[in-house]
């Protein structure tokens, strides 16, 4: 409802104008409510038009990959191309579980990011709550040390990180890669919780203070609560970081045992013919976690992102 | 008095134990192997991550002398700069439209960073499909429009498969970057636009004169930040074209990637990304010195 300003308020009614600017125009729209409505409904379609385009730009691959995996072979190298798929078939996916190792592949892809998970939490949600609930010297240095680390490059690592990992006894295992993606998640995950650690009212901490609850006591049982979907966000970015992360998994781990799903996705599609409908069903196995968990914290992700940003 | 000093410094200490964690992994991974990767380049290392003997500037030497770094820094130069400029432009025009009070407009928000979420072998796989000669859906509907004779080789040519990852890499990150840009859009007070317009300025006018002024620090950030992390851009590549045809795509980080686990020179290699971290801060510096980050 912002963007409405009352009526006792008119100035001259601002020109319509197509393209960037106009989204400015319902923001100055000065006409008054009564008569704005119309207008705003005829306007509203021509609102959505321009995000409704850029979600199909985003997400009409995805939707081509889905339907290739369901389409029998002849079909899906069809000229032209079935926009609606004419047949149906679960066949690509029974022989990526049946025939590959892609079932290996997702358990260890699994056990990387949800171990990777769990230690950025561990690691940020404290860090987060230091950094931006509490007053110490040297909190700003750090707080900008943090930043840096996260734009850093990883590639610059690549080299330095093989050869630790290769003397702490590391590398060819999962531990290894989980030691990399916390490395690389827990940074931006800090700074992602700042949005939410900083959101929670004072008052609610002194109040706590004032009934003798000690700070962990007040961190876990006022504030923790307070700052859930942020935990959410950042349990999911970590989570995903990891689901993808491909340059680490294909240096350090030698053994195909221990593939994760990136690189054996990847050593799949080198293998042999291309087969299309096979790597279309590996896709989508890959992806469903992700809209599914994206699904549930996508919200307080991007609204985590936003407020982060401006700080 | 004394009561507040008890206070502070049981605040600190507790500040710093939380922290602590955190900070002493960020120094055993980032830290201590940025200094190893120093010390490494100096050292006549081959596959085996340990020992070797000093090899002074061999390194470097060997490394400035050959066309290949050469080439492959300015490869990602191109590349960067490319992807970045694509991917802003793309990012900014999302941010308009997604600036809008509208009823679900959480939802656009939310949805249209799928591209940047999904895993980059997931995105290799959709676009390699859809980019395919014969087959791909792309060239179907680029033949269907009359806008090609024939079949588009999308990584056929080192022009092609320069500017088919650049595109690729950029779909992946526009909505990520609108979404700060967004957030950077959201601080403009709408007190200075509606004074704007009660002044008599017209939309157009508002937006070049009043929100691009104060978008100018994000829109900066964005640019060098987006450049920094293209720079960085591996797996994409990698995925698409191992860095060909005929090294048209071979660009620093998979320079590096090349010579320490391809040609197995990892003192070489550790040269390499001393180089291109000194590259990568001269350009940070430059950028911050000439581009201005807001009109005065």
């Amino acid at each position: 409802m912002n963007g409405r300003l009352r009526a006792s308020e008119t100035g001259s009614a601002a020109t319509p104008a197509g393209g960037a600017a106009g989204g400015l125009r319902r923001e100055l729209a000065h006409a008054p409510m009564a008569a704005g409505t119309v207008r705003a409904r005829i306007g509203s379609w021509r609102a959505y038009a321009l995000p409704a385009a850029i979600l199909l730009v985003v997400a009409a691959p995805f939707y081509w990959i889905f339907t290739s995996s369901i389409k029998v072979p002849p079909e899906i190298i069809q000229v032209p191309p079935t926009l609606v798929p004419r047949s149906f078939t679960l066949e690509h996916y029974l022989k990526l579980f049946r025939y590959t190792e892609y079932p290996r592949y997702l358990a260890n892809s699994l056990y990387v990011a949800g171990l990777t998970m769990l230690i950025t939490l561990g690691l940020s949600v404290p860090a987060a709550y230091s950094l931006y609930r509490l007053r110490f010297p040297g909190r700003e240095a750090i707080r900008r040390a943090l930043l840096l680390t996260y734009i850093f490059p990883g590639i610059l690592l690549l080299v330095p990180l093989y050869r630790l990992l290769t003397s702490l006894g590391l590398l060819d295992r999962l531990f290894g890669l989980v030691f990399v993606n916390v490395t690389f998640a827990a940074p931006f995950a800090t700074w992602l919780l700042q949005a939410f650690f900083t959101r929670v009212p004072q008052e609610l901490e002194e109040s706590a203070a004032l009934e003798g609850a000690s700070r962990m006591r007040t961190l876990a049982l006022v504030i923790l609560p307070v700052v859930r979907p942020g935990l959410g966000a950042v349990a999911i970015y970590a989570f995903l970081s990891s689901w993808t992360e491909y340059l680490f998994a294909s240096v350090l781990i030698i053994d195909n045992v221990r593939y994760t799903l990136p690189v054996g996705l990847a050593g799949i599609i080198g293998q042999y013919q291309v087969d299309w409908g096979m790597l279309a069903a590996g896709a989508v196995v890959m992806t469903a976690p992700v809209v599914v968990l994206f699904a549930f914290v996508g919200r307080a992700f991007v609204e985590g992102l936003m407020e982060g940003a401006i700080k | 008095m004394r009561r507040r000093d008890v206070l502070t410094s049981s605040e600190t200490l507790l500040g710093y134990l939380l922290v602590a964690p955190l900070f002493l992994w960020i120094a055993a991974a980032v830290a201590y192997p940025l200094v190893d990767a120093v010390v490494t380049s100096f050292l006549d290392v081959g596959i085996i991550g340990t020992g070797g003997r000093f090899a002074g500037l061999a390194n470097y030497a060997r490394t400035l002398q050959s066309g290949g770094f050469w080439s492959a820094a300015l490869r990602s130069l191109i590349w960067a700069a490319g992807s970045a400029l694509v991917q802003t432009v793309a990012a900014f025009i999302t941010a308009l439209a997604l600036n809008r009070s509208i009823r679900g407009i959480a939802f656009f928000r939310t949805w249209s960073i799928v591209s940047w979420i999904v895993p980059t072998v997931v995105v290799v796989i959709i676009w390699r499909w859809m980019l395919a000669g014969s087959i791909g859906v792309v060239n179907y509907v680029l033949q269907a429009l009359h806008l090609v004779s024939e079949p588009v080789s999308f990584f056929g040519t080192p022009r092609n498969a320069m500017i088919t990852t650049i595109l690729v890499n950029a779909w992946r990150w526009f909505p990520f970057l609108a979404i700060i840009i967004l957030a950077g859009l959201q601080t403009i007070p709408r007190e200075q636009l509606e004074a704007a317009a009660v002044d008599g300025a017209t939309p157009a006018q508002v937006f070049f004169r009043v929100t691009l002024p104060l978008l100018q620090p994000i829109l900066f950030v964005v640019g060098l930040v987006g450049t920094l992390w293209a720079l960085n851009i591996f797996d994409v590549i990698w995925l698409f074209t191992k860095g060909g045809p005929s090294d048209g795509t071979t660009t620093l980080p998979v320079y590096i990637y090349q010579t320490a686990f391809t040609a197995f020179s990892m003192g070489e290699a550790a040269a390499v990304s001393v180089l291109m971290a000194i590259m990568l801060l001269a350009l940070g510096l430059l950028y911050v010195k000439y581009v201005p980050s807001s009109f005065e």
